[in-house]
C-alpha cells in the first residue's frame, strides 16, 4: 500500500475533477465528472501508460505460464501421447486455420452459444418479470425453478440429441437450458427487490400497473438481469462443449473429442485454448455492456 | 405558472392500523380546513400520525373513518391534482435530472416537447440549470430534494404535499432550502401542506401551523402565524417569532 503513487486508481482519481458533493449546492455552474484535459499531448500519453500499468502484471503472468508450458512440454512431459509443448500447439492451430477447419468449429460453437443464450435472455427476462410481479405464479412454480436451476441440465443432452438431431439446434437447446435459469432467477429477484418507495412515487403520480412494471420495475432490475446474463453465458459455454462431446459433426467440443480419440494432443489443446479465449472475450463483452448500461449507478469502491 | 390552488376539507378523520394483532389508533377525529393557496404546516412529535395524514390526502392510504376532500372532491386514490414530495428524495437513480422531473408528465402521456419544456422550466425554478443530465448519485442531498420538488411541481398540482422534505439535510443546507421553498411557493402560488417536527421551520414557512398530539394523533390547536411576507431568515430573531416558538413548544410539550 506504500506505493500509492503507482496505483492506477490514484491515477484515475487524479483525472477526476473535484465533484464537491456538498458544496455543489450553492454553485450555479454545472459540475462535470471528468475535467476537460487542457494539454492534448499530456492527455494522450497517460492514457497509454495507464492501460499499460493495468495490463503489465497479468501479461507477466501469461508470459511465464506460456514459457513454462513450452519448457515442460520439451523437457519434462516428453511423451507426445500425454502432452505437447506450446510451439506444437501453435503449429497445429496454424494448420487447422489454414485448412479452414478451425474457423468452422469456432463458427459452429459460437452460433450454438449465441442462439441458445439469445433465446434464454428473451424467455428468461419475460418469465422472470412474470414471476417477480405475481405472488401466485411464484407459488406455483418457484420451487421447481429452483430445483431445475440446481439440476445439472447437461444431463439431458442425450435426450435432446435424440429429439433434435446432432446439428446446431440440439446444442443451442442445451445452451438455452443451462443459461435460462440464472437469467430468470436473477430477473425475478431484481423485480422483487425494487425499492417500494420508488413504486409508491409512481403510484402517487397515478401510474397504471403496466407503467409501474415498465417504468420502475424493469429498469430497477436491469443490474440483476445483466448479472444473470453473464452467469448464463458462462454456463452456456459449458453446455456447448458437453453437447458437442455427446454427438456433433462440428464445433470446438467435437474437435476436442476427435482429437482425444486420435491421440492428437496438440489439436486437443487448440480446442481448449480457443474455448478459453472465447469465454474470456464474451465475458469481457458482457462486462462492457454492463458498464455502459449502468452508468447511472454510484461506483462502489472500498479504497 | 398558471395554477388553480385547491382547498382541503377534512372531517372526522380516523385512522387505525393493525400491527401484530393489536389495533392501534394513529389519527383521531381530525377536523380542519385549508384555504386555496395557503401554506399550511403540521408540526408534531414523531409518531403523531402526521405522515399518515399526508398519505391519506395523497390517496396512498385509506382512512378508517371520516373523509378528506381536495378541491371539493373526496379523496379516493392518488390524483394528478396533487404533487407529493417524499421525505427521502426517492428519485429514480437510472434517470437523469431532466428525466426524473419529466416522469409525472410522461406517465400522463404528455407530448415529449411540451413535457421537456415544462421540465426545463421547473429545473430552472428550483435552481438546477446546468445539472439537467446529471444522475442522482452525482448530486448532493439538497440538490436531490430540489429535483424531488421540481418533479412534484412539473405536473402543476393544485396542492403540494411535502413530507418532512428537509429532515435529512444538514442545518446549513436546510436553511437555504427553506429560503428556496419560500421563493418557489410565492412563484408557484399552489396550496402547500408541509409536515415537519421542527418548530422554527414551521413558523418560518407557514401561514398557519397545526399542532398534533402524539399517539393517537389529535389536532391540538391551529395557530395563525401573523408574520409579514416575504420572510427572511432574520425574522427568526424577532420577538413575535420567539413568541410563536414558545407557544408551539408549549402545545407540543403538553401531556
Amino acid at each position: 500500500m506504500a506505493k500509492v503513487k503507482d496505483s492506477i486508481l490514484t491515477r484515475a482519481a487524479a483525472k477526476l475533477a473535484p465533484i464537491s458533493q456538498e458544496t455543489a449546492l450553492e454553485q450555479d455552474r454545472p459540475v462535470t465528472l471528468l475535467a476537460p484535459s487542457t494539454d492534448a499531448d499530456a492527455a494522450e500519453r497517460p492514457g497509454f501508460a495507464l492501460r499499460w500499468r493495468a495490463w503489465r502484471r497479468p501479461l507477466t503472468t501469461l508470459v511465464i505460464l506460456l514459457v513454462g508450458w513450452e519448457l515442460i512440454g520439451r523437457y519434462v512431459l516428453t511423451n507426445p501421447l500425454f502432452f505437447a509443448p506450446l510451439s506444437q500447439v501453435a503449429l497445429s492451430a496454424i494448420e487447422l486455420w489454414r485448412t479452414g477447419e478451425l474457423q468452422t468449429h469456432i463458427w459452429v460453437s459460437f452460433s450454438e452459444l449465441v442462439e441458445g443464450v439469445a433465446v434464454a435472455i428473451i424467455f428468461g427476462v419475460a418469465a422472470g418479470v412474470g414471476i417477480g410481479i405475481s405472488q401466485r405464479t411464484r407459488e406455483y412454480v418457484e420451487v421447481y425453478i429452483t430445483a431445475l436451476y440446481a439440476t445439472p441440465l447437461v444431463a439431458v443432452t442425450p435426450l435432446l440429441i435424440l429429439w433434435l438431431g446432432i446439428g446446431v439446434v440440439s446444442k443451442a437447446a442445451v445452451v438455452f437450458l443451462t443459461a435460462v435459469f440464472p437469467i430468470l432467477i436473477n430477473t425475478a429477484s431484481g423485480v422483487r427487490a425494487t425499492d417500494a418507495q420508488l413504486i409508491e412515487v409512481a403510484q402517487s403520480f397515478c401510474a397504471t400497473r403496466r407503467q409501474i412494471i415498465t417504468k420502475v420495475m424493469l429498469p430497477a432490475s436491469v443490474p440483476f438481469m445483466l448479472t444473470g446474463i453473464r452467469l448464463g453465458i458462462g454456463r452456456g459455454i459449458v453446455g456447448v462443449v458437453v453437447g458437442e462431446l455427446f454427438g456433433a459433426r462440428a464445433g470446438l467440443g467435437y474437435l476436442i473429442f476427435t482429437a482425444g480419440q486420435t491421440f492428437d494432443v496438440p489439436a486437443l489443446f487448440v480446442g481448449i485454448l480457443t474455448l478459453a479465449i472465447m469465454g474470456v472475450g464474451l465475458t469481457l463483452a458482457a462486462e462492457l455492456v454492463e458498464r455502459r448500461a449502468l452508468r447511472w449507478r454510484r461506483p462502489v469502491s472500498m479504497d | 405558472m398558471e395554477l388553480h390552488p385547491a382547498g382541503v376539507t377534512v372531517e372526522h378523520l380516523d385512522m387505525e392500523f393493525v400491527a401484530r394483532g393489536r389495533r392501534q389508533k394513529v389519527l383521531e377525529d381530525i377536523d380542519l380546513q385549508i384555504a386555496p393557496g395557503e401554506f399550511f404546516v403540521i408540526v408534531g412529535p414523531s409518531g403523531c400520525g402526521k405522515t399518515t395524514f399526508l398519505r391519506i390526502l395523497q390517496g396512498l392510504a385509506k382512512p378508517t373513518g371520516g373523509r378528506a376532500s381536495i378541491g371539493g372532491r373526496t379523496v379516493t386514490g392518488p390524483g394528478i391534482d396533487r404533487g407529493f414530495v417524499f421525505q427521502n428524495d426517492a428519485l429514480y437513480p437510472w434517470r437523469t435530472v431532466t428525466r426524473n422531473v419529466v416522469f409525472g408528465l410522461e406517465l400522463q402521456g404528455k407530448k415529449k416537447g411540451e413535457a421537456a419544456a415544462r421540465a426545463q422550466a421547473m429545473i430552472e425554478l428550483v435552481g438546477l440549470k446546468g445539472f439537467e443530465s446529471h444522475y442522482p448519485h452525482e448530486l448532493s442531498g439538497g440538490m436531490r430534494q430540489r429535483v424531488n420538488l421540481a418533479r412534484a411541481l412539473a405536473i402543476e398540482p393544485a396542492i403540494l404535499l411535502m413530507d418532512e422534505p428537509f429532515a435529512a439535510l444538514d442545518a446549513l443546507t436546510r436553511e437555504s432550502m427553506q429560503r428556496e421553498l419560500l421563493r418557489i411557493a410565492a412563484v408557484a402560488g399552489t396550496t402547500i401542506v408541509f409536515i415537519t417536527h421542527q418548530i422554527d421551520e414551521a413558523i418560518l414557512l407557514g401561514d398557519r401551523v397545526a399542532v398534533f398530539s402524539p399517539r393517537p394523533g389529535r389536532l391540538r390547536e391551529i395557530i395563525a402565524v401573523d408574520l409579514p411576507r416575504p420572510r427572511q431568515a432574520d425574522v427568526k430573531q424577532s420577538a413575535a417569532f420567539q413568541h410563536y416558538v414558545g407557544r408551539i413548544g408549549q402545545l407540543i410539550g403538553q401531556a
